[in-house]
């Protein structure tokens, strides 16, 4: 069962305020929805299985060559010097 | 003494790499304009995937080998969940160590001098963030952060060791090993700012753990040990329990302080990275970066040794300083005289430096090359300089850059082996000197003073040899009435 | 002669070339097709007319000077808003991205351009990819041309209403349990979710990377096979993206071995069940072989689906947080962590439960529990279905176990409407290809045929699906509209 308490701390960790309204009616859902997902217990802990579908080899991967774009990935709340203003950290 | 255990993570950033982990912005981030070397994916746009950088895995796998760590077959990459305001996917991708997966090294084994053993836990390979610059704020900045992205991405190597260390002391010593290893390998050039910082864990006595963060060169790791291991004794000796917390280190006030314990409170959520496949390194690629991995400290004092003749000593200081060992063998390169060079290196060359070791090209920066030093020992064996004209011949090519030839003839301090000429200065000697003289007709420990006395008359250019002849001669000669 | 708003898109490429129209004609007509139906459908979120007007300028005057003009000139082609196109604002139906440009075209969106494809807009989708009827849009829900009181399927509704309706001669979707197949099938038209990894995924905005591809949804067989091999193909800036063969069509025609997967069938409302029995039928017609078979590991693809999607999202999402692009928000007001939960709040219902659902499977002491048990699932399923194409070419049943359904019969379950999924799922926990096949209507609803292959065996779901395309005819432009 998921608490009003384990819903705050997930919502915490996932930084997510949640409105009054999904408040209320989020528990019952997200147990629901854990309700489901509890029948992968049944499954057997093999580590035998091998779990990657995908590969790559050494020779596969990038160079390491420098190639800047002269685009400009940021467009907001920056400062003339080029900082970007985020939030009060303290 | 109470028992102190001491375990250490260290993070050096790979420098030597041209491009970031995983996309090809600038590796070399520092002096840029803020938010200037990044694209979209360093900076973390929708869609933008990462791109791995097969020369990170490269130096990370040869730091993996130095450090004698296993390599595994294949390498994975795992997401470490958090947020903050410096990571700009709020997750990093690093390694992990589980289920039968693990990271580029693991089980590493790392000798100190005195031949204990430090274990290395594991090695991982991951991306560096951004960096948060704190501004106080005017009427229009208000109290917010200031974020440059340069640096996200940047490839970092992350060792972590058993708490193996008993004192700052062994710490202090594998920090030193491990940044010469590292420079050896051409990984990280330890001596940029913030290319490396430390971790520190310390429990005393079997108490809890604590952790020092925030540690920002290898210098300051010994002081946050030792404040933290004063702290501890205190506290114990107090019959106080030791708290398992996380503590920072406060660079200015050279003190460790109790981080808020729920910004602390850190549920990472790790997952297999799935932008990235499984790496398959193959069986045959350690043997194979064996055989072309840049030598390493110890193989390379060994080498001096056998190959050079080298004294242990020598050895020992041209391998703690990697551009000076580099200059070393470059100069014999042009001309092959260990013993001199070596010689001309560790005493003059090295007392004149002494202050200009601590930036990082100091060597590159001198007007003194390898072509000086070859010339320099050509002449002092070919016997037309004296060794102590030699010394005042390098102060003088460290200022101008002139090469020894030039300053010799310039300055007339060709030695002299004439024997008439040294003949006159000791006769001087005698003259002024007449109670040193009678003290060496009777104590021959005393002829070095007289010795020295026509070097410095001859502004040490008499050939010593010819003089301590002449000297000798004229000692036991019969006194002319 | 066809209205020029319902030409195919290999009859555009034909008739521009011939000259029978220009591409600014088309454009127009298309353009006029959208200001039409648009008010009852709302396919789009975006719509870019002057871009497309001037591509198609471009166009003929490549036409008039008698330059190359690619493989798609004149194409008209509408972008799930998921996918990235530089200059356009890229919302994912989100709120959170409401403002948000990319600086970048996703490697597909740059395939279409080089190939003269003209970019229309960008079409509406559940919030980040997340529900199956556009319901979860946070701008408006998209109708379904077939009848507008339906759901169109999701999560690329907008796309598969848009290319039904006529609004675009081919869309591109994202799929990632269903995302493209369910609405083909709920808008009669045709829909594949490629082999993981054959099209780039670089650009395509996150929502569970390890399970989602780009993929056509179009009005045929061919216009899908062009744009196929358009968008296929090994990309720099995706590692996870593979070489593949192009497909040809019509091909050298193979008589195929097709295998019923029986719980497909029992699980499914009579009138769909009955539709993929005629199916079979002309498939046996015309000289496949058809037998029945069953997956052992179904029941668990589901749950393993909605866990291993949930705890990616939970990650991917978690960059937004309205630092480095977002809405406005004032910055200096809320220390960080506040500030990121108060502009999360912004994120939909829906996308909020997964994300906590996400968080909690992959907290500490649910790991083992949830997600490596999906983990587990997922390679049991796999291994399943590559022993299982070892003795069939191909793998059938229905795309939708129902028929479309009612705005606001299954928003308030979210079990139930995650129930949906059941058959689509498999091919994304699998990585194969999977196509979805209009094959009839029941009281003018859609049902389409799910047609599954091994991996990068897209040529034989191709050559299948132009057989049973030939045979059945399946009326194109809906009434209602």
């Amino acid at each position: 069962m998921i608490s009003k308490e384990d819903l705050e701390h997930l919502a915490q960790i996932s930084r997510i305020n949640l409105t009054e309204n999904e408040l209320e009616k989020f528990p019952k859902q997200l147990d629901k929805t854990i309700e489901y997902i509890d029948i992968l217990e049944e499954l057997a802990s093999d580590d035998s299985v091998n779990l990657d579908l995908q590969e790559l080899t050494f020779e596969e991967l990038r160079m390491d060559e420098i190639s800047m774009s002269d685009d400009k990935q940021l467009n907001k709340n920056i400062t003339e010097d080029g900082f970007l203003r985020g939030p009060k950290m303290k | 003494m109470s028992m102190v255990m001491i375990g250490l993570e260290i993070h050096a950033q790979i420098t030597a790499l041209n491009s970031k982990l995983f996309c090809s912005c600038r590796g070399n981030y520092r002096d840029l304009r803020p938010n200037s070397n990044i694209c979209e994916i360093c900076c973390g746009l929708p869609g933008s995937l990462p791109i791995i950088n097969q020369k990170a895995i490269e130096y990370s796998t040869m730091t993996s080998i130095a450090l004698g760590c296993k390599v595994p077959d294949k390498i994975m990459f795992y997401r470490k969940n958090y947020f903050y305001p410096d990571l700009p996917k709020n997750f990093q991708i690093t390694q992990y160590n589980v289920y039968g997966i693990s990271s580029i090294g693991i089980e590493g084994k790392y000798e100190l001098d005195d031949a204990k053993q430090i274990r290395i836990s594991r090695i991982q390979l991951e991306e560096d963030p951004g960096r948060i610059v704190y501004s106080e704020g005017g009427m229009n900045v208000r109290n917010t952060a200031l974020i440059d992205y340069n640096r996200a991405g940047v490839a970092l190597i992350e060792i972590v060791t058993e708490p193996d260390f008993t004192g700052p002391k062994e710490v202090r010593q594998f920090l030193n090993k491990l940044s010469l290893t590292l420079e050896h390998l051409g990984v990280c050039d330890t001596l940029l700012e913030g290319s490396v910082r430390c971790d520190v864990n310390v429990s005393m006595n079997g108490g809890n753990k604590v952790e020092i963060k925030n540690i920002n060169s290898f210098k300051e790791v010994e002081k946050a040990i030792n404040y933290e291991i004063t702290r501890q004794s205190s506290v114990y000796n107090r019959n106080l329990n030791i708290e398992l917390e996380t503590r920072h280190w406060d660079d200015k006030k050279k003190i460790t302080f109790k981080a808020r314990s729920k910004e602390e409170e850190h549920d990472y959520r790790y997952f297999p990275e799935p932008d990235i496949p499984v790496i398959v390194l193959g069986s045959d690629f350690v043997s194979n970066l064996k055989q072309r991995m840049p030598e390493l400290p110890n193989q390379r004092f060994e080498r001096f040794i056998l190959k050079y003749k080298l004294s242990e000593h020598t050895s020992n200081i041209l391998i703690n300083d990697k551009k000076l060992a580099d200059f070393f063998e470059s100069t014999l390169k042009l001309h092959f005289s260990p013993t001199e060079i070596a010689n001309i290196l560790v005493t003059d060359f090295k007392s004149l430096i002494e202050d200009d070791t601590e930036s990082t090209d100091y060597l590159k920066n001198l007007k003194v090359k390898p072509e000086h030093i070859a010339e320099l020992a050509k002449l002092i064996e070919g016997n037309k300089i004296s060794r102590i004209t030699a010394k005042d011949i390098l102060v003088k090519i460290f200022e101008s850059g002139k090469l020894p030839s030039e300053v010799v003839n310039s300055s007339n301090s060709y030695k002299i082996a004439d024997e008439k000429t040294i003949m006159d200065a000791v006769q001087s000697v005698f003259d002024t000197e007449k109670s040193a003289v009678e003290d060496a007709k009777k104590n021959r420990e005393a002829i070095n003073f007289l010795l020295g006395k026509v070097m410095k008359f001859t502004n040490g250019r008499a050939d010593p040899k010819i003089a301590m002849r002449l000297i000798n001669s004229k000692l036991s000669a019969p006194e002319k009435q | 002669m066809t209205k020029l708003d319902d030409l195919l898109a290999y009859e555009v490429v034909e008739g521009l070339t011939e000259g029978h129209f220009t591409a600014e004609e088309y454009v127009i007509s298309i353009l006029k097709r959208i200001e039409e139906v648009e008010p009852k459908v709302h396919s789009f979120i975006t719509l870019d007319t002057e871009g497309a007007l001037s591509s198609a300028k471009i166009i003929d005057k490549k036409i008039r000077e008698k330059e190359d003009i690619g493989q798609l000139a004149g194409v008209t082609v509408g972008i799930k808003d998921n996918i990235s196109t530089q200059g356009i604002r890229t919302t994912c139906a989100s709120k959170i991205l409401e403002n948000y440009v990319p600086t970048y075209d996703a490697a597909v969106i740059r395939n279409l351009k080089e190939n003269g494809a003209i970019l229309l807009g960008k079409l509406n989708l559940d919030e980040f990819g997340m529900g199956s009827t556009t319901e979860y849009s946070r701008y408006h829900p998209t109708h379904n041309p077939w009848n507008l009181d339906y759901v169109p399927g999701g999560s690329s509704g907008g796309s598969g209403a848009a290319v039904a309706a006529g609004e675009c001669t081919v869309a591109l979707g994202s799929d990632t349990g269903g995302s493209i197949r369910c609405p083909s099938s709920f808008c009669s038209v045709v829909g594949l979710k490629p082999t993981y990894g054959r099209v780039s995924r670089s650009g395509l905005i996150s929502y569970a990377n390890s399970l989602e591809q780009i993929g056509p949804i179009c009005r045929s067989v061919k216009d899908l096979v062009m744009i196929l091999n358009i968008i296929s193909g090994k990309d720099a800036m995706d590692n996870t993206s593979m070489p593949s063969s192009p497909i040809t069509v019509p091909n050298k025609s193979n008589k195929l071995n097709v295998a019923v997967i029986k719980e497909l069938i029992t699980g499914s409302d009579q009138e769909v069940a009955k539709s993929v029995f005629s199916a079979t039928e002309k498939f046996q017609e015309i000289g496949f072989s058809c037998e029945e078979v069953s997956i052992k590991n179904l029941h668990y693809a589901l749950p393993s689906y909605y866990t291993l999607a949930s705890a990616e999202a939970s990650s991917n999402l978690a960059r937004y947080d309205n630092i480095r692009y977002g809405f406005d928000y004032p910055i200096g007001e809320y220390k960080w962590d506040t500030y990121f939960s108060n502009v999360r709040e912004n994120f939909g219902e829906e996308v909020k439960r997964r994300i906590l659902i996400g968080s909690y499977v992959l907290s500490s002491g649910y790991y083992g529990k949830y997600y490596l048990k999906a983990r587990r699932l997922r390679s049991l399923l796999r291994l399943e279905l590559l022993t299982l194409f070892k003795k069939y070419d191909l793998l059938i049943g229905p795309t939708m176990p129902i028929l479309p359904f009612k705005f606001g019969e299954k928003i308030d379950d979210p079990i139930k409407m995650y129930l949906v999924d059941v058959n689509t799922v498999i091919a994304n926990l699998a990585g194969i290809p999977a196509i979805s096949l209009p094959i009839g209507f029941s009281n003018g609803l859609p049902i389409g045929l799910q047609i599954m292959a091994a991996p990068f065996e897209e040529q034989k779901l191709i050559d299948a699906s132009y057989e049973l395309e030939k045979v059945i005819h399946i009326q194109r432009r809906p009434n209602s509209i």
